[in-house]
Order: structure tokens, then sequence, then C-alpha cells
């Protein structure tokens, strides 16, 4: 295990073996990871793959069982009131008052952090107007939608200046619409220069936001990259071809492997291969499929999943809980 | 709708300048602890009457308590040589506090499994703060519930027997069993963490003993085996030494029914030495 340049002013995070264990069971095991200042940087896993564990350690929420975190110099274990006056986080976890509206739990937070009553008026009112919360301020937090409740949340993370803001699944059931909204927002605030750690269960929103992903499963960091890196060895778009009768996947993928790179997906009746050519792709499977004269139920073209990515770069779906990544951690370097 | 949804492009960089609010100096640790306990309490003093019904457990309950127990049942209860509304309330007292360690677990339970607590910690906050915020919320609501509870009492023609000094006698052992009996409520809502669990938890194991601490019927008329509960049931050492404090009448049977104040001191030393410092383990153990 190399030693990471803790004093390095340009790493928000360094992760050092870190590990949580619940009793018996291992939420997060041996993780390394670094965030580089101004980076936006992805935790990328299923429910359940230790995501959260992970940032509420750095945001000392929860103690390591062992191994180290540095956020921004300060070491998480003995140092956590640095650590807490520096960064700020959202998500699943850190909820507001339900029964305060969004202006009151603005001004709250504010003055939590430390400002008097009039200048947390004022910061709250700032956040107001930027996060365009004005028309819903006065209504309590339990009475507004999903994504009103988010932008209010993200608000609430942003009284003061955070060297390092933390959201945990921000747009976790959302509608497709409120989550524009909150990635529209995040892109506003990456492109003022925060440094960002950002947990989400789904490949576009990491792929859409992030510039460096860590693939996470059962506690390990199980693949890393940036969205490029991991797109190319993924394969972007994906055709999926389903057969009629589960016996037939053998023969099918007998007819296509001497062509194609076919994945045969854990479901039984599915087999899938990458199109980076998407509709012309799409095309000559299916002419493969017919030629083959094996009946099948579908052919399709479609995005790849968090599975796919899983499957793709473990060689495990994400879903198995007898999925054994084996393979040593990997590196966690981050391109710059 | 649309519009609502419609995100905000600042066109000026300005909109930075939210951030540019400059924070005033820190303030010495204590009066961080002040400030912050202050703003918390603030926080659930704030949110009782958007939910007002919240507020049932200490204002409807001890009313229909009082009412049913001297109109419904206190008719067939006769204690010898006092009017029943003199023997009813220290109970009521009693059984409001009792009733105070499920208000304040289930609020504290609440409070964490919703992750606003989370929130709170998540900011460079004292976490004594949070949990002292806590405790001083419940027990505000508690103080509500029994000047409910005392007021319809008296309208009802409850006549302590109290001189000034029993008074505050009186105001002392109840202030001192409402604040052990609250961290008793804080530690179980944050070791059972779920608001459902803690109120069926409550009623299970609270409920019976409120009942058998004397607080409506003498211990000593009791079966063999609620008698023998009750009569140590911490609760039971507080009625009877309010009752003792209204009345001037003791209890028999046991040694805390005839001690009964020292018996109260002691078991709220015993709740507060085991609690307090459990709880405030709890809520620092970070996981």
């Amino acid at each position: 295990m190399t030693p990471h340049p803790t004093a390095t002013p340009d790493l928000a995070v360094t992760t050092d073996g870190l590990t949580k264990r619940f009793g018996d069971f291992t939420a997060v095991d041996h993780i390394d990871l670094e965030v580089r200042a101004g980076t936006v940087v992805s935790l990328l896993g299923p429910n359940g793959a230790g995501k959260t564990t992970t940032v509420r350690m750095l945001a000392t929420l929860t103690a390591p069982t062992s191994g180290t975190a540095t956020v921004l110099g300060h070491d998480v274990a003995t140092d956590g009131d640095a650590v807490r006056s520096l960064i700020s986080l959202t998500g699943q976890f850190a909820a507001l008052e339900d029964n305060l509206t969004g202006r009151e739990n603005l001004v709250l937070m504010a003055r939590l952090r430390g400002y008097r009553r009039p200048a947390a008026l004022r910061v709250a009112d700032a956040l107001i107007d930027r996060f365009d919360i004005g028309e819903f301020r006065d209504k309590l937090v339990k009475d507004v939608s999903g994504g009103q409740r988010r932008r209010v949340d993200l608000a609430a993370s942003l009284v003061t200046p955070p060297k390092l803001l933390v959201l945990d699944e921000p747009t976790t059931g959302l509608d497709p619409r409120s989550r524009q909204v909150v990635w529209a927002t995040i892109n506003e605030l990456v492109a003022e220069g925060v440094t960002l750690l950002l947990t989400t269960q789904y490949l576009d929103e990491a792929d859409a936001l992030a510039d460096h992903i860590v693939l996470i499963d059962h506690g390990q960091a199980v693949a890393s990259g940036t969205p490029s890196d991991l797109k190319a060895r993924i394969g972007d778009l994906r055709v999926d071809v389903v057969t009629v009768d589960a016996a037939d996947v053998g023969a099918l993928v007998t007819a296509l492997a001497p062509t194609f790179d076919v994945t045969v997906a854990p479901t039984g009746r599915m087999v899938s291969i990458p199109a980076p050519e998407e509709a012309a792709d799409l095309a000559r499977v299916a002419t493969a499929v017919r030629a083959s004269g094996i009946a099948v139920d579908e052919v399709a073209l479609r995005r790849p999943t968090l599975d796919d990515a899983f499957l793709a770069l473990t060689g495990q779906p994400a879903t198995d809980p007898d999925a054994d990544p084996t393979g040593s951690t990997p590196s966690l370097e981050l391109a710059s | 709708m649309t519009a609502t949804l419609a995100p905000t492009h600042p066109t000026d960089p300005g909109s930075g300048g939210t951030l540019a609010e400059p924070l005033p100096p820190r303030p010495g640790a204590f009066a961080r602890y002040v400030r912050e306990t202050a703003l918390l309490v603030g926080r659930s003093l704030r949110t009782i009457p958007r939910v007002p019904e919240r507020l049932s457990d200490v204002t409807i309950q001890p009313i229909i308590f009082t009412l049913l127990f001297l109109y419904v049942f206190g008719s067939a209860i006769h204690i010898p040589g006092m009017r029943y509304q003199d023997y009813l309330l220290p109970g009521l007292i009693g059984q409001s506090l009792a009733f105070g360690i499920i208000g304040a677990g289930v609020a504290t339970a609440n409070d964490f499994s919703t992750g606003v607590v989370d929130r709170f910690r998540s900011l460079p906050v004292n976490p004594l703060s949070v949990i002292s915020a806590q405790v001083i919320g419940q027990i505000l609501e508690q103080v509500l519930g029994l000047v409910i509870v005392l007021s319809i009492g008296l309208a009802l023609g409850w006549r302590p027997d109290l001189d000034l000094g029993g008074a505050a006698a009186l105001a002392g052992l109840v202030l001192l069993g409402l604040f052990a009996f609250t961290w008793f409520g804080v530690l179980l809502g944050m070791l059972i963490g779920n608001a459902d669990a803690m109120q069926g938890i409550g009623f299970a194991v609270v409920f019976p003993l409120s009942f058998l601490a004397g607080t409506f019927v003498p211990i000593a008329g009791m079966k063999a085996v609620p008698r023998a509960i009750g009569e140590w049931d911490p609760l039971a050492a507080f009625v009877a030494g309010v009752r003792e404090l209204c009345t001037g009448v003791g209890a028999h049977g046991s040694w805390q029914l005839e001690h009964p104040i020292p018996a109260m001191v002691g078991w709220c030393a015993l709740i507060i030495a085991v609690c307090v410092p459990l709880a405030l383990r709890r809520f620092r153990r970070a996981d």
C-alpha cells in the first residue's frame, strides 16, 4: 500500500484501507480513494454496496472500523469538528426538518453554522433566489414535491461555501424532470469549482456529472476510471437478444460468438452484445439471429445499465450476493 | 408546475455572493453550546403548532384519564379517609411522567430515523447541544401536560394541602422526576430507533407499570403478584411521595413506599447516573 500524500493541499479526500464492519457484515472493505480538489468523483454502485457508509465515514457520522480517511488534510477520526466545518453533505441520510418551511430550514442551518439572525436571513434569501425556491419557500417541507425538497436540501448544504460537497444519491426517487433540475444545479456548482463527491446508483448520472467514477460493490472498489474509460470498456449501447426457450441460449451463443462479443446475462434467456455502431450493429445482430433459426422474443438496442457495467468490468453481476470480485483493489489514482 | 421546476441560471457571477456573507467569529465553546441548544429547542417548539396532534399525548390524554377516573371508575373506588380527587391527582401526575418516557422516546426515535439528527451532527455543532435540545424540548412539553393535569384537577375539586415549602418540594420532586424520566426516554428512543416500535414497547412496559404504581387504587389492595411489582415500581415511590406531600398520608408496604421521597430521589439519581452517560455515549458513538 503506497502512503498517501495527505499533506498535499490539492487532495480533498484520501482514504487508506477504509473499512467499516457492523458485526459480521463488512459494509466497506478496504476502500482506497482519492478526490482531487476541484473535481467531481462519483461512487457508483447498487443499493447496499457500501456507498452511503463510505460517505458517512467521511462526514464523521460513522467511525471507521479500521483504515484512515482524511478530508482536506483533517483526519475524520481525530479532527471531526474541523472536517464538519469544511464539508457539507446532503442526501438520503441528512434530512431536513419536515415540519419547518424551506426558508425556516435554511435560516436554521445558517444559524447553526454560526450566522447571526440578520445575516442568516440574507443567506437564506440569497439561496432561495439562487435555487428558485421562492414559490414554495413558506410551505412546510413535508408538503412540497420530491424535486422541490431536493433543491431545499441542496441549498441547505450550501449555507457556507463548502470546500467539499458530498451528495448521497441526490436524485434517487425523483421523477425525470426533477432529476434534470437537480443535475442542472449540480452542474452549476461544479462550474463554480466546487469539489464534489457524489454517490449514485445510476450509470447515466455518474456519466453526466463525474470526472471520475469509482464502481463499488460489496464494500469494495471494483473498478475506476473516467467516464469515457469506463464506457469504452462497457461499450456504449448494447443489443440484447432474448430467446423464447432458455435451452436455446447455448445454441444462440454458438451461432453469434464467431462474429460478436457475446455476454450471457444472469437471467438465463438473454445474451448481450456491444453495439458501438448502434443501429447498424442492431441490424447485423438481427440478421445473424434470423439466420440461426432460433426463436427469439426480442432483439433490442438499449443503453447499458449498472448491471452491464458490473458484468463488463468485473465479470460479476452487481446484484449477485455471492459475487466475489477477487481482483486486487484497483488503483484509484485519479486522472486529472 | 413547469415554472417551479425550471432551474435558475444566475446570469451574474455575483450569485456566488450568497457565499460571500462573512461568518462572525466563533464564540467560545460554552457560548456556542448555549446558542446551539437554544436554536435547536426553538426548532422543536416551532414545529409544535404544525403538528398539534403530536401534543395530544400531553394534552387530550391526561384530560381523558382525569375525567375517566374521577367520574367513571372513581365512583367505585373508595379510599378511606380521603376524597378520591386528592388520591387521584398525585397518581395522574405520576402517570404523566411515565407517559413522558414514551413521548420522549418516540420523538427521539423519530428524529433519528428521519435523518434530521444526522444533518445536525454533520454540522460543526456540539453533539451535546443536539441531545440537550432534545431533552429540554421534551421537558417543556411535559411541563405543559402537567399544567393541564394540575389545572383540571384544581377545577374539579383537588385541594392539595401544601404550604410554600411543600409546594417547592413538590415542584422540585416533579422536575427531578421529569429530568430523569426524559433522559430514560431519550435513551430508549435512541436504542430502539424506530418510532412505532418505541410506541409499542412503551405501551407494553410503561403502561402497565403506570397502573401498578398505586396510581388509581392502593397497592395494598392488589393481588400478590401485582402488589409485589407495584411495591418496587419506581413510579410507585414517586406517586407515594407526591401523595404524602399533598395529603400528609403515607403509604405502607415496602421500604420505598414508607420512605417515598428518599426512595424517589434515589431512583432518579440512579436513572440519571445510568441513562445520561449511556445516552451521550450512544449519541457520540458514530454508527
